[in-house]
């Protein structure tokens, strides 16, 4: 099995002698992210993330199953990432790397525990019909920041994903395909976006979306997870350099920044698309106006 | 639509390619040639992985399928030999499909046939493998061809015309071919004669790899061969832009 | 079952009679396993933890190249198991659990920046974690158990890595009367695990520096100082204790 080359000796040196110095090797200052860049699919739930040249697509697919015995008035709402040799030769089918694992630990705890998708309303028929929504993450460049890139397309994918239409009579439900009834959007309680930190020189430097040389240097990092009401979801540092509690306080606030300008972005990026989709509609009224 | 097709869209991947027609959108990566673990390593040639990914939820036995007829398909363009004792990594991952595919899903029980993202899935994987400069004895052209009950051929029908005509579609057929026009890779299911079968060959062949000299004022009629080729001299001439420019 | 907040106002004691800031009673010991290199137990309250250390040794497989290890350093190797009677529910966690590989890696993460794995390129740490009974707390018993056991072992780090949990219950001031205000608790257990949203943290040494900060629940922002100054506190009592049981093993 191939294996990531490993980052060289000079070029570790060059990208931490430069962090000293406060030169990011792409000129950011340390609290930027890459450019961020969202689109949308032709059908919906489909966000293409690129941040920098790490792209992450999330694709958001429903079906209807019966809801699980223990929670009948629950829907069912999945995450699944799976890593592919196209982002990284040392990205193996079936046996998950421990990125692997965390990507998708930190996603369940940011999005499924903090009760992002509200999973009451994907119900049916309690205990018997419900959506069983699932999120499949495709990786496809690996430069760093893989957990805010795939947060970021999860959520957006959420937002723009439309869920078939039901009517309910009695014990039978009728699903409405795409065709016949006018799909309906999820209902998103808050939503949580991750921002990294990656520290440096003794948790001296902080730095912000790091890509994937800095990742490879880094002597720590910590996950902050916020939504932009203030509230955090999820932190998770799971060791590398010890850090003041004071910095950790002020990470949450620059976290929170981030997360401020990550959600409207996303907001404008939806509007965009949504006007780009309502074009045909509203000349279609107008001429139907006409022809009155 | 007319296909669409990017070369190296991706950064990390040692090749990679977008490839668009019909409703189907695949990516697709090459990493190669890499290591290569000592349980799939050949003493005297390269081996070739391929990988299938759909779009929505994890591969199963019909991304395997997939996955055996593509990879003994690059077996015979690939110049394994050139590489012994390493691994070519080919994979494919399915961005979006036609909506009457995807909406099958839905419970409805009927299965849609897996031929339809077989021709995307050998010409995303030729692009990939021609962005990644692995040496290859020929390019590769794919098309699906259906036979209606009726007796008509119909060459790379869309998903809609194949759903529409559900009824009456009796056999689906995917033929490869080589730029010498030897025949690659046939896949039929359903139910048909030969002689069908041999016509929609023909067709296929036409399709791939027929020159279309003096009927250039058409732009569709555009061969499958003739696409790769405009696809990767596009790339070549924008990259040599500073040496022509001169 | 939602926590009696009303019993901790009037009498300013949770469910079990502990104050806000009171830690559960923690016994621990050292060298338990004589065949192992280093070995202990722990108890935080009814949580009971046993961990084990082999090495620095030859690793399984090391040699093949996929040593995990960074060049030159040794690889830290975590392995946790619950036992199948340890919960409430008989639930039997596999060995592909993600929330126990999550543990196994924070673990490893944090202990491979506090070990001088410098001085044993080659070789293989590693800690075998059995939790014998949870009642919260869970990771942060781990980390305790390790550490012990570590030091039991005679692997060289620079300080204690030592951890508890704090939580962050509504305020029972009725003078402040805002919503900002709440009051931090130290030391879960599994029921206020469940309703209260709760972080875990190292710190090293017990001083004033995070190593491992872990939070899985939803909170406002302005909670968690709060909440992280009363785990720096418990971290410092932990250490105290931890190194009281190494000292009275010496003697």
């Amino acid at each position: 099995m191939p294996r990531a080359a490993e980052i060289s000796v000079n070029e570790r040196e060059f990208i931490l002698q430069g962090l000293k110095e406060n030169i990011r090797l792409d000129g950011r200052p340390f609290d930027a992210f890459r450019s961020l860049e969202l689109n949308f699919g032709d059908e919906h739930g489909v966000a293409d993330v690129q941040l920098g040249k790490t792209r992450v697509i999330a694709r958001v697919s429903a079906e209807v199953t019966a809801p699980f015995v223990d929670r009948k008035f629950d829907g069912i709402f999945n995450i699944s990432t799976e890593f592919s040799p196209m982002a990284s030769p040392a990205f193996e089918i079936g046996r998950p790397t421990e990125a692997e694992n965390i990507l998708s630990r930190i996603l369940e705890k940011a999005i499924r525990r903090s009760g992002a998708l509200d999973t009451e309303s994907l119900c049916i028929i309690a205990g018997l019909k419900c959506f069983s929504l699932r999120a499949d993450l495709h990786v496809l460049d690996h430069d760093g920041g893989l957990i805010d890139a795939s947060c970021i397309a999860v959520i957006a994918a959420l937002q723009h994903f439309r869920r078939p239409d039901v009517a309910v009579e009695g014990e039978n439900a009728t699903i409405f395909s795409i065709r016949e009834r006018e799909p309906i959007p999820l209902s998103i309680l808050h939503h949580p976006i991750c921002v990294t930190f990656s520290y440096y020189n003794a948790g001296g430097i902080m730095l912000v979306d790091a890509n994937l040389a800095e990742e490879q240097v880094r002597e720590g990092e910590v996950v902050i997870t916020m939504n932009r009401h203030g509230e955090v979801c999820q932190i998770a540092k799971y060791g590398g350099v010890s850090v003041d509690a004071l910095a950790l306080l002020n990470c949450t606030s620059v976290a929170l920044e981030k997360v401020k300008d990550i959600t409207k972005f996303i907001q404008r990026r939806l509007e965009e698309d949504a006007k780009k989709r309502d074009v045909g509609g509203l000349i279609a009224e107008l001429s139907a106006e006409n022809a009155r | 639509m007319a296909p669409q097709a990017l070369l190296s869209p991706l950064h990390q991947a040692d090749g990679s390619a977008t490839y668009s027609a019909n409703g189907y959108s695949v990516i697709g990566a090459v990493n190669g040639p890499v290591e290569v673990s000592r349980r799939d390593e050949l003493p005297e040639e390269a081996a070739i992985e391929v990988n299938v990914r759909p779009a929505a939820g994890v591969g199963g036995p019909r991304e395997r399928h997939l996955e055996s007829l593509i990879q003994s398909t690059l077996r015979h363009i690939i110049l394994t030999r050139a590489h012994p004792r390493t691994l070519i990594q080919v994979t494919l991952q399915v961005t979006s499909l036609p909506e009457e595919e995807s909406s099958v899903g839905d419970g409805s029980g009927f299965s849609f046939s897996s031929l339809p993202v077989l021709p995307p899935l050998l010409t995303t994987a030729t692009l990939a493998l021609l962005s990644a400069s692995i040496p290859l004895s020929t390019t590769l052209s794919a098309t699906l061809v259906a036979i209606t009950a009726a007796g008509k051929i119909k060459c790379a029908p869309t998903a809609a015309e194949l759903v529409r005509a559900s009824a009456k579609v009796s056999s689906l057929h995917v033929f490869a071919f080589s730029v010498g026009r030897a025949l690659l890779l046939a896949e039929s299911e359903g139910d048909f004669e030969f002689g069908a079968w041999e016509s929609a060959c023909e067709v296929a062949e036409d399709a791939c790899c027929k020159s279309v000299e003096g009927m250039e004022v058409d732009g569709e009629v555009e061969n499958g061969q003739e696409f790769l080729r405009g696809v990767v001299e596009g790339k070549v001439g924008r990259e040599m832009r500073w040496r022509t420019a001169a | 079952m939602p926590l009696d907040t009303s019993t901790y106002a009037l009498a300013l004691l949770r469910l079990d009679g502990r104050r806000w800031n009171e830690l559960r009673r923690i016994h621990a010991q050292i060298s338990t396993q004589a065949a192992a290199d280093g070995s202990s137990y722990l108890e935080m309250g009814n949580t009971q933890v046993i961990c084990t250390v082999t090495g620095p040794a030859e690793g399984r497989n090391t040699g093949a190249g996929r040593s995990g290890g960074k060049e030159g350093e040794a690889n830290l190797e975590v392995e946790i198991g619950f036992a199948g009677f340890s919960g409430v529910d008989r639930k039997r966690r596999g060995k592909g659990d993600k929330r126990t590989a999550e543990m196994a890696h924070t673990l490893s993460t944090a202990f491979s920046s506090l070990i001088l794995m410098h001085l044993y390129p080659h070789s293989t740490i590693s800690i075998h974690i059995n939790i014998l009974s949870q009642d919260g707390s869970i990771l942060a018993a781990c980390i305790n158990a390790a550490t012990l056991a570590l030091v039991d072992a005679g692997v060289p780090m620079t300080d204690y890595l030592v951890a508890c949990t704090a939580a962050s219950s509504p305020t029972t001031s009725t003078s402040a009367g805002s919503d900002d205000v709440s009051d931090p608790l130290l030391d879960l257990n599994a029921m206020e695990e469940q309703e209260l949203p709760f972080l875990t943290l190292a710190t090293v040494g017990g001083g004033e520096k995070i190593t491992v900060l872990v939070m899985e629940t939803r909170v406002r922002v302005e909670r968690i100082e709060g909440m992280l100054a009363v785990g720096i506190e418990g971290c410092k009592r932990v250490k105290d204790i931890l190194d009281g049981v190494v000292r009275g093993f010496g003697v």
